[in-house]
């Protein structure tokens, strides 16, 4: 192992809290060179997908993006070319996430953070980064880790049979069923149906456990797709999976996260 | 399935059982006037025989005046416990009842004790119409004795009742008192914000040991208000602003350049009294869901003055603002904080206070409170 090439990233919005997780591990894994820190999640994913460092620290409250979102971005969008980082989230105090880490086994680091309990955390990272092998198998791992980890689908509150979509001055009633996919943008999610697209003034997060889990499929950070209008799911040559619509001309991106729906039974 | 059947069986018991419980004391009512009828009947005895020396024997008289004592009794009290129950019967058709009951009781108590004592009626009616003005002046007096306990007695029981009502009602309140304290309580000690401050104070304690000491004064201070105040049904202004202070001195140097704040007291107010922990989860609100999750941050600034008779207390945000695609209610942990502060301004001025929420330009929310004088 040449430990000089290993490099980290730290993302921390709290200046004294970055500061600290630095000097430690400084103090604890000397050679680890800490490439780069940044202070909320939109950054992380950024400096993470142009450095394309070994190690992440990930905090899981940060403004732009949490730390298990910035983790899920780079999950897709990764590049085939590099190993997958392993990630190390940081947390407070977090009943939700403290549960789901220990099930998953995700590494992760109380705060306040205690010398001895970095040291564990250091020591297993050495420890996997030692086993070349194991690398290629760490976006699989992180991939089964962030499926577990997704959100199961919601207690039905009320499931929606009308999208209510504003177009110009008018409201247009578009049924569910006749819905092809959505779409999300920046702010807006984008309706699909065979003849229109109309955009609502919602978040796919907020739609999505208002929709029948087995009708609508997520299949991307931004996609939700009604499975009956999918016709066929195709790999490309660089290994790219999408699905083709019975209706509509254009295919969709299959992310990384979320292929394992469209494996042969 | 099984449930059901459960449930209506608990239905039953406790119908029944409130039956039980309602016929328990409408018979320890009528044993109790049965029991005092007896005792006046007694008296009456004595008093006819020794008093008055009318009748042949203080035993036939008693016989005579337990006959029409009880009959009495049986059929007015008995009736007034059928007919109204234990509640206190409407005063005309109760009289009514004395009315129609008196006579019957005296003639049937009567026919009833001479075939006891085998003396004829018409006997023991002229023995008591030789002596009718005493017996008139008798049976007045019993009736007012009668009428007095009786009326005591349903005094008594509504004092009682009403007793019970008060204590009740008082012990409801403060049960509400104790929870609306505990809430603020775990509200304003979050263990994410416990946490997370003292981890930056063990991250600043090897930086800048000054900035860390001071750091742990304001957490000190912080929590100290915190405690103290959630138990004080009122505060200064002065004493909330230096809660405040310490609550966004800490959030400063947890978020550093992030936050920036100002708050702002006229001397004139400092002394003004205010319900604690009104302001604290308006500053919560504008930080978590304005500024926290905001990767520029922003600034916070609040501010007290008086607009015309009552007392306005501001805070301005520059943060993410009321975004119609996250409403705030609907946001993890919001709401609660917001609607205990609406609930208690209601519950203490009614409809004098108000509170509001404002989208800021160019961004950010304005949450303002007036309160009355």
């Amino acid at each position: 192992m040449n430990a000089s090439n290993l490099r980290a990233l730290v993302a921390e919005d709290e200046p004294i809290l970055a500061y600290a997780l630095v000097q430690a591990l400084n103090r604890l894994w000397p050679d680890l060179q800490i490439g780069a820190v940044v202070d909320n999640g939109v950054a992380a994913v950024q400096e993470a997908l142009a450095q394309r460092p070994d190690i992440l620290f990930f905090d899981i409250k940060m403004p732009g993006k949490t730390g298990l979102e910035a983790a899920h971005e780079l999950a897709e969008e990764w590049p085939e070319d590099s190993p997958f980082p392993l990630i190390v989230f940081v947390t407070a105090y977090d009943q939700y996430a403290l549960e789901a880490f220990e099930q998953a086994a995700v590494d992760y680091v109380l705060k306040p953070v205690n010398d001895a309990r970095l040291l564990k955390t250091v020591e297993r990272l050495q420890a996997r980064l030692g086993q070349d092998k194991e690398r290629g198998d760490e976006l699989e791992r992180v991939l089964g880790q962030l499926r577990t980890l997704m959100p199961a689908p919601p207690a039905a509150t009320e499931r929606l049979s009308m999208i209510r979509a504003a177009v110009g001055n008018q409201i247009r009633l578009i049924p569910v069923n006749e819905v092809l996919y959505f779409e999300a943008t920046d702010k807006y999610v984008n309706v699909v149906t065979a003849e229109s697209e109309s955009l609502i003034r919602t978040s796919l997060k907020e739609l999505t456990p208002q929709l029948d889990p087995n009708q609508f499929w997520q299949i991307h950070r931004g996609t939700l797709v009604n499975v009956s209008c999918i016709h066929a799911a195709t790999r490309d040559e660089s290994g790219k999976l999408s699905v083709k619509l019975r209706n509509r001309p254009e295919s969709l991106p299959v992310s990384r996260v979320f292929a394992h729906l469209f494996r042969q039974m | 399935m099984r449930p059901e059947p459960a449930t209506e069986n608990t239905i039953g018991m406790n119908s029944a059982s409130s039956k039980m419980s309602r016929a328990r004391p409408l018979l320890r009512q009528f044993l109790i006037g049965f029991a005092l009828i007896t005792l006046l009947n007694i008296i009456i005895a004595i008093v006819i025989t020794y008093l008055m020396h009318v009748g042949r024997s203080f035993l036939q008289n008693l016989v005579i005046s337990m006959c029409i004592g009880w009959i009495s009794d049986i059929l007015i009290d008995g009736s007034r416990l059928i007919l109204w129950g234990p509640k206190r019967p409407p005063l005309l058709p109760f009289i009514g009842l004395w009315i129609v009951g008196i006579p019957i009781a005296q003639k049937s108590g009567n026919a009833l004790a001479s075939k006891i004592i085998g003396v004829p009626t018409e006997r023991i009616d002229a023995v008591r119409s030789e002596n009718a003005v005493a017996f008139i002046v008798l049976t007045i007096l019993v009736c007012f004795f009668i009428s007095f306990l009786f009326w005591s007695r349903m005094k008594l029981q509504k004092l009682m009742a009403e007793a019970e009502a008060e204590k009740s009602r008082a012990a409801a309140i403060e049960r509400q008192a104790m929870q609306a304290q505990l809430q603020l309580l775990q509200a304003q000690i979050e263990p994410h914000m416990l946490f997370n401050t003292l981890a930056n104070l063990q991250g600043m304690i090897a930086m800048d040991p000054s900035r860390a000491q001071h750091m742990l004064d304001q957490l000190i201070l912080y929590l100290r208000a915190t405690l103290s105040s959630s138990r004080a049904d009122v505060t200064t202004l002065a004493h909330e602003f230096s809660l405040l202070e310490a609550y966004l001195g800490l959030m400063s140097v947890r978020m550093g350049a992030r936050l920036s704040y100002s708050l702002q007291l006229p001397d004139a107010l400092r002394q003004r009294q205010v319900p604690p922990m009104l302001l604290q989860p308006l500053i919560e609100n504008a930080l978590k869901h304005g500024l926290e999750s905001k990767i520029d941050g922003g600034h916070i600034e609040v501010v007290a003055r008086m607009a015309g008779d009552a007392l306005t207390l501001t805070v301005t945000d520059t943060g993410l603002g009321l975004d119609p695609l996250v409403p705030a209610p609907k946001a993890p942990g919001s709401g609660v904080g917001l609607a205990n502060v609406r609930e208690r301004l209601q519950a203490l001025y009614g409809e004098r206070a108000t509170f509001s929420l404002i989208p800021n330009t160019p961004a950010g929310v304005i949450a303002q409170l007036t309160i009355p004088s």
